[in-house]
């Protein structure tokens, strides 16, 4: 079984949940930038939740299949087409050899899933499949898709019809609020600072990528005179350069930070970065470490009630 | 024999799913010995909760599954493994001397003139002074397989330039302040390029995809054209 790119889309690439384990040797995470739509897609059928997933950007890919086998999508809404007839996301779907998948106009969100109810046929490197964008590795041949590659796809097949319950629908509105906590070297930026980037609203820039978010809008000052330790950067971490305009770390960013860390957007609303695209508003709102666990704790349960059905 | 370190430390969250710890020691080969002790010691006190330990030049920052962990005693624990001291554990962890061919010349070091000039030395004596000292390998980091190294000469001290160029290549050999190192992938960058290797810093599918780690010790050696042009044809 394979599937035919005959449109590539924007950057299309291979992503699983990502490497974990590499960091001090410089190997960010990488994987999905909104995992959770990757396990929903994943579910949808029937597969390991964290398996690969075909990762879709902005402008989609058209996609020609060579035998029956389900399909899903989540995440980011498409005008989705199966052989010029509408198909949607969120639900299990069956393809026949010969279909063709197109992705037409982006509705909402930045990033969908595709999961295909079986194993992408490619390498594991570090720990997963993914493709590494920045350091080129991973996932097809190290870059994002291009037209006429073929995957292959190993163990295919058609699965339970599964329908995902309305609850768990996300809607991405281009206008989000991220629950964050106070950064490292929050004590950099005097309170006047800090307020003001609490109660500012920010534009996502068109320079965004898997690296990281930049944010325009107000300057955040900070006191350069505080010296600055570098030390591990995680993802979500939101740094202030000479700019003032804040950068919010993702999954295919550097692994050691230098910049003063403002804030940290929490564990529960990283998979928020994955739908951002230029133009949308963010907000950010201060809360104590204790609600984000709280929140990543009470997330998980709510998803397991599916995931795990 | 292996010793007790101890080293004044200051814990800070990171984050919600990290701790970074901040050494009040001057980076070097000692620190970098504490630190990988460390790293062992959290891993067999906490199995399997520590998703990633980052080394930087005078810190260390834990990262947790928070969903697996005590979050509101986790602080605490690391501070009592710390209190503690630990033993060092790498007391028998080889040195290598490794040398790194690099072609100095101008083709391959777009800015080895400016760095001169701001140095007040001639571009040959840049190369002489950056090719006579061995670097300690302190940790990896930043980008894949890129080595923090310490041992440049204050001589070659430079700031970073004030508007990063937008795309240095693999292989390419520069000097950032107080720092000289290798860029392990291409990557956008604000070092001055004083020249460039023919061999892989990072190569994601071999065996060993790293060209050194902590400890080892780096010696770069001045090639011309020619030999840059025969290592890169039998790295292909």
């Amino acid at each position: 079984m394979s599937l035919k790119f005959v449109r590539s889309g924007m950057q299309t690439s291979i992503q699983d949940s990502g490497r974990s384990g590499f960091m001090h040797q410089g190997i960010s995470r990488s994987g999905a930038m909104d995992p959770l739509s990757l396990q929903l897609a994943n579910w949808l059928v029937s597969n390991p939740l964290n398996q690969a997933t075909i990762e879709v950007t902005l402008i989609g890919p058209t996609i020609e299949f060579s035998q029956t086998l389900s399909i899903a999508i989540c995440g980011a809404e498409f005008d989705l087409y199966l052989n010029g007839e509408p198909v949607f996301n969120n639900e299990t779907i069956n393809v026949k050899a010969a279909d063709i998948l197109e992705f037409k106009q982006l509705r909402n969100g930045a990033r969908a899933y595709l999961a295909i109810a079986g194993e992408l046929k490619v390498d594991s490197l570090f720990g997963s499949q993914s493709t590494h964008l920045t350091a080129r590795f991973g996932g097809y041949k190290g870059r994002q898709i291009q037209a006429n590659d073929v995957l292959k796809v190993l163990s295919a097949q058609e699965t339970k019809k599964r329908e995902l319950p309305e609850a768990y629908r996300p809607t991405f509105t281009g206008s989000y609020l991220l629950r964050c906590c106070r950064g490292i070297e929050a004590d950099s930026f005097d309170q006047e600072s800090l307020d003001s980037f609490y109660h500012s609203t920010y534009k996502v820039s068109v320079d965004s990528n898997r690296m990281g978010l930049r944010l325009e809008g107000k300057p955040v000052p900070f006191n350069t005179s505080v010296e600055i330790i570098s030390s591990g950067l995680t993802q979500g971490s939101i740094q202030v350069p000479p700019s003032g305009l804040p950068i919010i770390s993702s999954v295919d960013g550097q692994t050691i930070g230098g910049y003063p860390r403002v804030a940290n957007v929490i564990s529960s609303d990283l998979n928020i970065l994955g739908q951002l695209k230029a133009g949308d508003k963010i907000g950010c709102l201060l809360v104590s470490r204790q609600k984000a666990w709280h929140h990543l704790k009470q997330k998980q349960t709510f998803l397991n009630k599916v995931l795990l059905s | 024999m292996n010793k007790v370190s101890k080293i004044k430390t200051k814990i800070q969250w990171n984050g919600d799913t990290a701790l970074t710890l901040f050494f009040d020691e001057e980076a070097g080969e000692g620190l970098t010995r504490h630190i990988l002790s460390l790293v062992e010691e959290f891993k067999s006190t906490f199995p399997g909760m520590i998703t990633e330990a980052i080394p930087a030049y005078q810190s260390l920052t834990l990262c947790f599954d928070a969903l697996a962990i005590e979050t509101d005693t986790i602080e605490k624990s690391l501070g009592q493994v710390i209190e503690k001291g630990i033993t060092e554990t790498t007391g028998t962890v080889a040195s290598r001397l490794i040398e790194i061919p690099v072609c100095y010349q101008e083709a391959y070091s777009p800015d080895l003139e400016s760095l001169a000039e701001y140095c007040n030395l001639s571009p040959s004596e840049v190369i002489q002074q950056h090719t006579q000292n061995n670097y300690l390998v302190n940790m990896l980091g930043f980008l894949p397989g890129f080595l923090y190294l310490s041992g440049l000469v204050e001589q070659l001290n430079c700031p970073r330039k004030e508007i990063p160029s937008l795309k240095v290549s693999a292989g390419a050999v520069g000097i950032g302040g107080n720092q000289t190192g290798i860029y392990p992938v291409e990557s956008p960058g604000g070092w001055h390029i004083i020249g460039q290797t023919p061999i892989s810093i990072f190569s994601p599918t071999a065996k060993q995809p790293f060209i050194a780690q902590p400890l080892d010790k780096i010696r770069f050696v001045p090639i011309d054209i020619k030999k840059f042009e025969q290592l890169k044809r039998e790295q292909a």
